[in-house]
């Protein structure tokens, strides 16, 4: 890892107009479905904003509708109801731009492709061009560059997933539980390279976890739903200073975020428990 | 059978791949070879011993003397049905893989598609052959046609499955790059479908000998089926043994010539399940 290169992999837009419009704007969302036990609301009535270059998470139960929404984001699912805009236009206008990166609990990595090759799979795709080593570096995979993904762990694999996700420049990376399936010790690691990237690139990103502590010491701000209707009770700005490391996750204002968050988390269980 | 070690670092150090010795792995191998000796002698000693007619059984060595005797009536013989098989299986295998992208496409068309081809799968093909030898005499071609009809289905439904049975995670994420339908297809579907492409062709190496020599019985031109016709005709019992053989043979190598084919084409498959 070259952590002491501090020079950004992504340029930052420097279109200061652009930067004005926001990397998400969803307002009233929902999202109905039929199933066997009869219809399900996944999401009801979400607004969500995300900032040019902001990283907010959304914590939730199983089941809330945060992928739901994350989906809904990525253009992969047709809402049944309200509006989502992706930096100031439909989803399908941010994914016919290419600005969308993604990286989901399963890696999906292509397992007949090298590791570099998968990390070329998106500039094959949209005809960008990166310097595919110098991110294999960045992100710590550069020595396993020819290994396929079936010889490394769940964690170096979802190392390929982010600098897959990131290779063709997008200008939002939505990130679905990607160190859901990690063991603690590659979640920390991970957790802390994914700061150190994003501090240097400052792209959006919205990032879906059940881990309180992941949210907290990752976002600006920490989204927090409920199930059934799935939907947002809380939005916490989260102020601690940045560069962050894992030092801060002791301090007492992390302990009163993560506090907040919790609590917000249970409220709205003990709301939902009440509905049913 | 050995796997390919990589030359790569091996990740994994201490993890054998293979848990048994090299001194059991040889005798392990060798099982069989004892068995298969155990069982010719047997037969060899059963029919000498208790004077079994040569005509009921003949012994392993009369069937070892009709193949070397007459190398060239069967290697004639084999080339002749081995044509047909394979030149069937090629054009089925092609024939096939391009309607299975077909029906793979779109659901309308896999239910608009799906009945005449189960139709050719159920058809007893024996019963058409009368027509194909109106329509295309007596050459090879009709030949090929019934190992082809033979092996069409095993490849088609597998393809089908094969070019649905993507990893969602790989096609969200090509989705949400606005990947085009081709990208998809040629990065993704075609790559996920060849382990089930190989599993149909394991299935329909046999069947395709199957309906060359079938077909060969029933017109009586050439090939292994005439081989065994004529030396049933003439009461050759050592000849039916030897095409029994050259048949298995033929078998065995083409089998083995996929297996070759697939682990070099899928070697990332085993590899990746594995883990």
């Amino acid at each position: 890892m070259a952590l002491t290169d501090t020079s950004p992999l992504i340029a930052p837009d420097a279109d200061a107009g652009e930067a004005a419009v926001p990397a998400i704007d969803v307002r009233a969302l929902s999202h109905r479905y039929a199933s066997t036990a009869g219809e399900v609301v996944a999401l009801e009535g979400a607004d969500l904003r995300v900032e040019a270059g902001e990283f907010v998470s959304i914590v939730g139960p199983s089941g809330c509708g945060k992928t739901t929404l994350l989906r809904a984001v990525a253009g992969l699912l047709a809402a049944t109801g309200g509006e989502v805009r992706v930096l100031g236009g439909a989803p399908e206008q941010a994914q016919r731009e290419h600005a969308i990166g993604l990286v989901t609990q399963d890696p999906g990595l292509l397992p007949w492709r090298s590791v570099e090759a998968n990390v070329r799979l998106p500039l094959e795709v949209t005809g960008a061009t990166a310097d595919v080593p110098a991110l294999l570096e960045r992100v710590g995979i550069a020595r396993f560059a020819r290994y396929r993904p079936g010889q490394l762990s769940g964690g170096m694999r979802q190392r390929v997933a982010l600098a897959r996700a990131l290779a063709h420049r997008p200008r939002l990376l939505l990130m679905d539980e990607p160190f859901g399936a990690l063991d603690e010790l590659s979640r920390e690691d991970l957790r802390l390279e994914l700061l150190a990237l994003w501090e240097r690139e400052r792209i959006a990103v919205l990032f879906v976890t059940h881990a309180i502590h992941e949210a907290v010491l990752l976002s600006d701000r920490v989204v927090v739903m409920s199930g059934s209707p799935g939907r947002i009770v809380a939005d916490i700005a989260i102020d601690l200073p940045r560069p962050r490391t894992d030092a801060l996750t002791s301090t007492p204002r992390f302990v009163a975020l993560a506090a907040e968050v919790r609590g917000a988390l249970r409220s709205g269980a003990g709301s939902a428990g009440a509905r049913s | 059978m050995t796997r390919e070690v990589s030359d790569l670092p091996d990740l994994h150090p201490g993890v054998s791949r293979d848990a048994a010795t090299p001194r059991d792995s040889l005798i392990v191998s060798l099982l069989p070879v004892l068995v298969f000796a155990a069982i010719l002698g047997g037969w060899e000693a059963w029919v000498r011993l208790a004077q079994v007619k040569r005509y009921l059984l003949p012994p392993p060595s009369a069937v070892v003397i009709a193949l070397v005797e007459e190398p060239m009536r069967y290697i004639d013989a084999a080339v002749t049905s081995l044509s047909a098989a394979i030149g069937g299986l090629l054009f089925a295998t092609v024939g096939a893989f391009a309607l299975g992208v077909v029906m793979a496409h779109s659901r309308a068309l896999e239910r608009a598609l799906y009945p005449p081809a189960l139709l050719l799968k159920v058809m007893p093909i024996v019963a058409v052959y009368p027509l194909f030898l109106i329509w295309f005499g007596f050459g090879i071609w009709p030949r090929v046609l019934i190992a082809a009809l033979i092996t069409f289905f095993p490849v088609l439904v597998n393809t089908v499955i094969g070019l649905r049975s993507i990893d969602p995670a790989a096609h969200d994420f090509l989705r949400a790059l606005h990947a085009s339908r081709s990208q998809i297809f040629w990065r993704l579907r075609l790559p996920s479908s060849l382990p089930y492409l190989f599993a149909a062709l394991r299935i329909c190496v046999p069947l395709s000998l199957v309906g060359a020599v079938v077909a060969e019985f029933l017109s009586g031109a050439s090939g292994m089926g005439q081989l065994i016709l004529v030396a049933n005709g003439d009461f050759d019992t050592p000849a039916l043994f030897g095409a029994v053989i050259v048949l298995a043979g033929l078998g065995v190598s083409l089998t083995v010539g996929v297996s070759y084919v697939e682990r070099r084409v899928l070697d990332w498959h085993d590899s990746y399940r594995g883990t």
